[in-house]
C-alpha cells in the first residue's frame, strides 16, 4: 500500500473537492477543505517536501481556514445544507463520486491512460528516488531561492496581497 | 471611493497588464492576469446597486474560469517541454486549451455571452476600461503564442465572433450593449489575421482602442446610455452630434475614415495567403455591424428623432470636461492617408 500512497491520497483529495464543489453550506465545505488540506499536505510530504507540507498545515489550515470557519460561523443560517438534505447537492455529489470511481477503475485496470494527456496507469503515482539531489533538500533550496533570485515574485505577491485586502474592504464597504 | 484607494486600485490594474505583457515566465503571466482581475472588480462596482454587483460577479466568474484553463495549459506545457519560458506552446492539447482560455478572456464566440451583460451593468467609464484596457493583456499573449495556435479553432472562433457581433447588435437600443457587440466583432477581425500576420492584429487593436475610446468619451460627454437619449444631443451640442456621426462611420469601416485601414489590411493579408472565401464572408458580415452604427447615426445626427417637446432640452448640471477628445476624434477618423507608413513595420 505504501507504494501507492500518493495515488490513494490523490483519490481522497479529489473526493473532498467533489464534496465541497457540490455546494453544501460553507461550514461543511470548510470541513472537507480541512480534509483536502491535510491530504494535500500528505502528498507534498511524500514528494520530499516536508517543509512545504507543514507550511500547508500551519498557514492554510491553521490560519486561513480557521478565520474562514469563524466568519462562516458568524454568518451561518439556521438549517445549513448538508450533502443529503438537498436533492441537487446530493445528485451532484454522487455524480462526482461516480466519475471519480470510474476514473480510478480505469487507471487501475489499464497500463496506459489517456484522458487529457497520457500517463502510464498507476505507475506514475509511485515515487521512485530518482535524481541525485546530493546533500541538500531541493524544496528548502527552492524556498531560499524565492527570497534571493525570485525577489520580483515576492514583490508582486506582496503587492497582490495588499491590493487584495484593499479590494475586499472596498467591495464589502457598500455605500 | 476614497481617492487614494481608487488610485492604488487603478494602478494595480495597470500593473497587472504590464506584468502580463513583459514577463517571460508563464507563472508570472498568470499572476498578472489574476492581479488585473482582482483589482478591476471594485472599479466595475463603483456604484452600489444590484446590477453592478451582478455584472462584477459575472465578470469575475468567467475570467477566473479562463485563468484556471490558462493554468492548466501552462502545466501541460510544462509537463511536455520541461520549461517555463514564453515561446510557442509545443503541445497541441496545451495550445488548444490556452487558445480557449484567452478567447474566454477576450470575449470571442462561443465565450461571448458575458460581454453584453457585464458592459450593460456597469457605468460608462468602467465599461470603457473593460472594453479597451482589458483586451490588451490577452491579445499580447495570443501574439506571443501565435506560431503554435491551431488555425481551425482560431478561425472558427473569429468568424463566429464577427457573425455574433453583427447579428447580436442588431436588436439593441442600449448604447453599452451596442459597444459590447461591436467589441466582439472587432475581436473577431483581430484574431482572424493573428496566424497570418500578427502585426496587423496589433494595428487593428490600436485603431479599435482609439475608436472605442472616442465613442465612449462622446457618450460620457452627452451622458447618454440609450439611443433615445443620444438622439437629443443635437439640441445641446450640435458639434458632438456631427462627431458621433463621423466616429460611428469610422467604426463601421467606411473608406475615407481610419476604421477602413485595419479591415483593408486584414483582407489584403488574408487574400495574399490564398484564402478568398473567408475574407469575403468577413466583409459581408461586417455590414451587419455597419447597419446598427448607421441606425445610431440616423437617429442621432441625420434626423430629429421623435420625442415629446419637454424632452428636447437635456438636463445637465455643467459641461463635462473630457480629456483629449479632439485628438482622439482626429485620430479615429483621419488616419487613412497614413497607410503607406505601415511599410516600415516588419
Amino acid at each position: 500500500m505504501m507504494t501507492y500512497i500518493v495515488f490513494i491520497l490523490s483519490v481522497i483529495f479529489v473526493v473532498s473537492f467533489v464534496g465541497f464543489s457540490s455546494k453544501p453550506s460553507p461550514i461543511y465545505g470548510g470541513l472537507v477543505l480541512i480534509v483536502s488540506g491535510g491530504v494535500g499536505c500528505g502528498i507534498i510530504v511524500n514528494f520530499g517536501g516536508s517543509f512545504l507540507g507543514l507550511m500547508v498545515f500551519l498557514i492554510y489550515l491553521g490560519g486561513m481556514l480557521v478565520v474562514f470557519g469563524y466568519t462562516t460561523a458568524m454568518a451561518t443560517e439556521q438549517y445549513p445544507e448538508v450533502w443529503v438534505s438537498n436533492t441537487t447537492v446530493m445528485g451532484v455529489f454522487l455524480l462526482g463520486l461516480l466519475m471519480e470511481v470510474m476514473l480510478v477503475l480505469y487507471v487501475l485496470k489499464s497500463e496506459e491512460v489517456g484522458v487529457v494527456f497520457k500517463f502510464s496507469g498507476v505507475g506514475d503515482w509511485a515515487i521512485y528516488d530518482t535524481g541525485d539531489s546530493g546533500v541538500f533538500s531541493e524544496e528548502i533550496m527552492g524556498v531560499a531561492a524565492l527570497y534571493s533570485y525570485g525577489a520580483w515574485v515576492v514583490i508582486v505577491t506582496g503587492w497582490s496581497l495588499l491590493v487584495g485586502v484593499l479590494v475586499i474592504l472596498e467591495v464589502t464597504r457598500g455605500d | 471611493m476614497n481617492p487614494l484607494i481608487f488610485t492604488t486600485i487603478l494602478m494595480t490594474v495597470l500593473l497587472g497588464t504590464m506584468i502580463v505583457m513583459m514577463s517571460s515566465h508563464w507563472l508570472m503571466i498568470w499572476i498578472g492576469f489574476e492581479m488585473n482581475l482582482l483589482a478591476i472588480i471594485p472599479i466595475l462596482m463603483k456604484k452600489y446597486n444590484p446590477r453592478t454587483m451582478e455584472a462584477s460577479t459575472k465578470y469575475f466568474l468567467t475570467q477566473a474560469t479562463a485563468s484556471m484553463l490558462l493554468m492548466m495549459a501552462i502545466i501541460i506545457n510544462l509537463m511536455h517541454s520541461g520549461q517555463w519560458t514564453i515561446t510557442k506552446v509545443f503541445n497541441p492539447t496545451a495550445s488548444i486549451i490556452m487558445t480557449s482560455a484567452l478567447a474566454m478572456k477576450l470575449g470571442l464566440t462561443p465565450f461571448h455571452f458575458w460581454v453584453p451583460e457585464v458592459t450593460q451593468g456597469i457605468s460608462l467609464t468602467s465599461g470603457l476600461i473593460l472594453l479597451t484596457w482589458q483586451k490588451l493583456a490577452p491579445m499580447s499573449i495570443l501574439y506571443q503564442i501565435s506560431p503554435s495556435i491551431n488555425l481551425n479553432i482560431l478561425l472558427t472562433m473569429a468568424v463566429l465572433s464577427i457573425l455574433v457581433g453583427g447579428w447580436g447588435g442588431l436588436n439593441q437600443t442600449q448604447l453599452r450593449k451596442i459597444m459590447a457587440y461591436s467589441s466582439i466583432a472587432h475581436m473577431g477581425w483581430m484574431t482572424a489575421v493573428l496566424v497570418y500576420n500578427p502585426t496587423l492584429t496589433m494595428l487593428n487593436m490600436l485603431i479599435y482602442i482609439m475608436m472605442t475610446l472616442t465613442m465612449f468619451m462622446l457618450f460620457i460627454h452627452s451622458s447618454s446610455t440609450t439611443t433615445l437619449s443620444l438622439s437629443h444631443t443635437w439640441n445641446k451640442t450640435p458639434l458632438i452630434t456631427t462627431l458621433i456621426l463621423i466616429t460611428l462611420l469610422s467604426m463601421g469601416g467606411l473608406p475615407p475614415l481610419s476604421g477602413f485601414m485595419p479591415k483593408w489590411m486584414i483582407i489584403q493579408e488574408l487574400t495574399k495567403n490564398s484564402s478568398i472565401i473567408l475574407p469575403t464572408l468577413m466583409a459581408i458580415m461586417a455590414l451587419l455591424n455597419l447597419y446598427f452604427y448607421m441606425r445610431l447615426t440616423y437617429s442621432t445626427s441625420l434626423t430629429m428623432f421623435p420625442s415629446t417637446n419637454n424632452m428636447k432640452m437635456k438636463w445637465q448640471f455643467e459641461t463635462k470636461r473630457i480629456t483629449l477628445l479632439p485628438p482622439l476624434i482626429v485620430m479615429s477618423s483621419l488616419l487613412l492617408p497614413l497607410t503607406p507608413m505601415l511599410s516600415i513595420l516588419d
